[in-house]
């Protein structure tokens, strides 16, 4: 890349004769080279002190004692792995162990992402399909979902499954096919109030996932599925051998995104119950912050979110290295 | 089955899909809008003869207006805080070649992933204990407001960056050097030439920094222990839990704290399809 550089002349002396023009150069380019460090070092300090503190201090908790005492304190004893060995072997009071935890957030967080990609996807595919106006009322309901704040949803979400005046009871009960469902308590088991939780998400990622796959499909040439129409292919080949290899890429990133997320949901969850009915619905996420900001055990805590960063890190590394390769191809 | 009647069925579907995604934000403004008996009934009434009352109520909550200011506050700051520090980052990656571009590259997209869920009890940790050296005497701390500024900055920097990045990539430095052949100094060039195309970059930045700050949860929660430090996200869920029953009020106060959330989405939204998986902000 070449750049237009103000032109520069060098001071002359009254003699004639110039003064140091090279080392008056040199001063120049060397306020040059180091401009572009002195303008990414506000944001590069952010992330080396503001986030990288909190992450090497996160470790170095996760091997301590500390409980309130060394908080007020300010006491520091290592402990080496206790802390994990506690986590993993002995389950504190008043919360499920950890490996309950650790199963139960993993099996809703794949619920949550096969759920959000295939009807994400479903509905993309009927996005192709529908007339204009059709299109447009459904794209405008999807980013009305969307654009949700997380809070309002599960605050909404609790009216829509109020037991006595909630719409979805008197829905279900009038229709008949599943009986009397007035007064049905939603939030009375684990599972069930997964279950309401579940279709929040659900109802918040599958606009994301549908429009972003909408515009993947129409990235497509049309020439292809109209080609293998002419061939005798019929929609399931032509969705299996065309429109799914070119939407391969952009579903393996929706897929990352979805397990991130997924797997670290907290707000919708704990403000709906509180990681209730009897703690059935405390996922890892609320697991560390009950054991750390309610309970002060904070180097419990700390290992907690510690296993919590390192399985996240498996979908972290892939999902990073695609996106910074894309990138540098722009 | 005729061609006509597939045409019939599939618009249909999308009626009904579309329906089911519009049906909760509907019912939450048609609450808001409901005298008390129309949504304390069994039988849901769809269309009330809309009321203020709900809305009157919720605003009457206690320190209100102290909570508006504070979410406010905090969003707006944190927008004008990592819109600086992000935008300089931002023109250097798109503009100059310089060594270890690629590294902080990757820092950012690091950062950006960072789990802030796993992130609490350290931030916790060292906001109790206080901000070493001279920074001691910024007002970050446990229960104070600010403190959320720092935090939310930290949390969309990585996203300011990446997102300006591309918006400045995509401006030709050509444009530029014209404006400078013609005369115009470098920095008179940015200013009359790149600045202004890049306005709709920064706008859209902008949105997405005021809203993940506005609806910010967890952290506004563990650090405002003061009720009147409270942002509008915690006071909502309290408010729920205080006011269970009266629900007509509830749903006037979720109306009112989502409706800027709406309208700033609606501006940005044909943006964030498309180059949105380059790591998104979700809700």
């Amino acid at each position: 890349m070449t750049r237009a550089q103000p032109k520069v002349t060098p001071p002359v002396s009254v003699l004639g004769v110039s003064v140091a023009p090279s080392r008056y150069h040199t001063r120049r380019t060397l306020v040059r080279d180091l401009l572009p460090y002195v303008a990414i070092a506000p944001a590069f300090l952010t992330f080396v002190l503001l986030l990288g503190y909190p992450v090497l201090l996160l470790f170095l908790t996760s091997g301590q004692k500390f409980g309130l005492f060394e908080l007020f304190n300010n006491v520091t004893t290592y402990i080496g792995i206790d802390n994990y060995y506690d986590l993993l072997f002995k389950s504190p009071a008043g919360l499920p162990d950890f490996m309950t935890v650790l199963i139960r957030t993993v099996v809703f967080m794949v619920a949550n992402v096969v759920l959000t990609i295939a009807l994400g996807t479903l509905v993309a595919l009927l996005l192709a399909k529908l007339d204009k106006w059709v299109r447009i009322v459904l794209t405008s309901a999807m980013v009305l979902a969307w654009a949700m704040p997380v809070v309002t949803g599960a605050v909404l979400f609790q009216w829509l499954f109020d037991s006595k005046l909630g719409v979805v009871n008197w829905f279900i009960s009038s229709t008949g096919i599943f009986g009397d469902y007035l007064n049905h308590s939603w939030f009375a088991t684990g599972l069930s109030t997964f279950a309401v939780v579940t279709l929040l998400i659900v109802w918040q990622a599958i606009p994301f996932v549908a429009l972003s796959l909408y515009a993947g499909i129409l990235s497509i040439p049309k020439e292809l599925p109209e080609a293998a129409r002419v061939d005798g292919a019929g929609e399931r080949e032509i969705f299996s051998h065309i429109t799914l290899p070119a939407l391969r890429p952009l579903l393996m990133m929706l897929i990352f995104l979805s397990v991130i997320w997924d797997f670290k949901v907290f707000t919708q969850i704990y403000a709906i119950r509180g990681g209730g009915p009897d703690n059935e619905t405390i996922t890892l996420s609320l697991y560390s912050q009950q054991l750390g900001i309610n309970q002060h055990q904070f180097g419990v805590a700390a290992a907690a979110a510690v296993i919590m960063m390192m399985l996240l890190l498996l979908v972290l590394v892939p999902y990073i290295r695609r996106m910074v390769k894309s990138q540098e191809e722009q | 089955m005729s061609r006509r009647m597939r045409r019939v069925l599939i618009n249909g579907l999308g009626v009904l899909v579309a329906i089911f995604f519009a049906f909760p934000v509907y019912w939450m403004v048609n609450t808001a809008f409901k005298t008390q008996d129309q949504f304390q009934t069994y039988t849901p009434v769809f269309i009330p003869i809309p009321t203020l009352d709900n809305f009157v109520r919720a605003l009457g909550a206690q320190n209100l207006i102290l909570l508006i200011r504070n979410s406010v506050m905090v969003s707006v700051s944190t927008v004008l805080l990592s819109l600086i520090v992000g935008f300089l980052a931002a023109v250097t990656l798109a503009r100059v070649k310089f060594k270890g571009r690629a590294w902080f590259l990757l820092l950012v997209a690091i950062a950006q992933m960072a789990p802030f869920e796993a992130l609490l009890i350290p931030i916790f940790l060292a906001i109790r204990n206080g901000l070493p050296g001279p920074l001691s005497l910024l007002p970050i701390g446990y229960n104070q407001v600010p403190t959320l500024i720092l935090i939310y900055f930290i949390f969309t920097l990585p996203f300011t960056i990446w997102s300006l990045r591309g918006f400045v990539a995509g401006i030709p430095p050509d444009l530029e050097e014209a404006a400078m052949v013609d005369g115009a100094s470098r920095f008179q060039a940015f200013m009359k030439v790149t600045l202004p195309l890049l306005a709709p970059g920064l706008v859209a930045t902008s949105i997405f920094c005021f809203i993940t700050a506005w609806n910010e949860y967890l952290y506004a929660y563990t650090f405002m222990s003061d009720p009147t430090n409270y942002t509008l996200p915690v006071w909502l869920v309290s408010f729920q839990t205080n006011f269970g029953t009266d629900w007509g009020a509830t749903m006037a106060a979720s109306t009112l704290f989502t409706l800027p959330v709406l309208i700033f989405f609606l501006v940005v939204q044909r943006r964030m399809v498309g180059g949105l998986t380059q790591g998104a902000v979700r809700g």
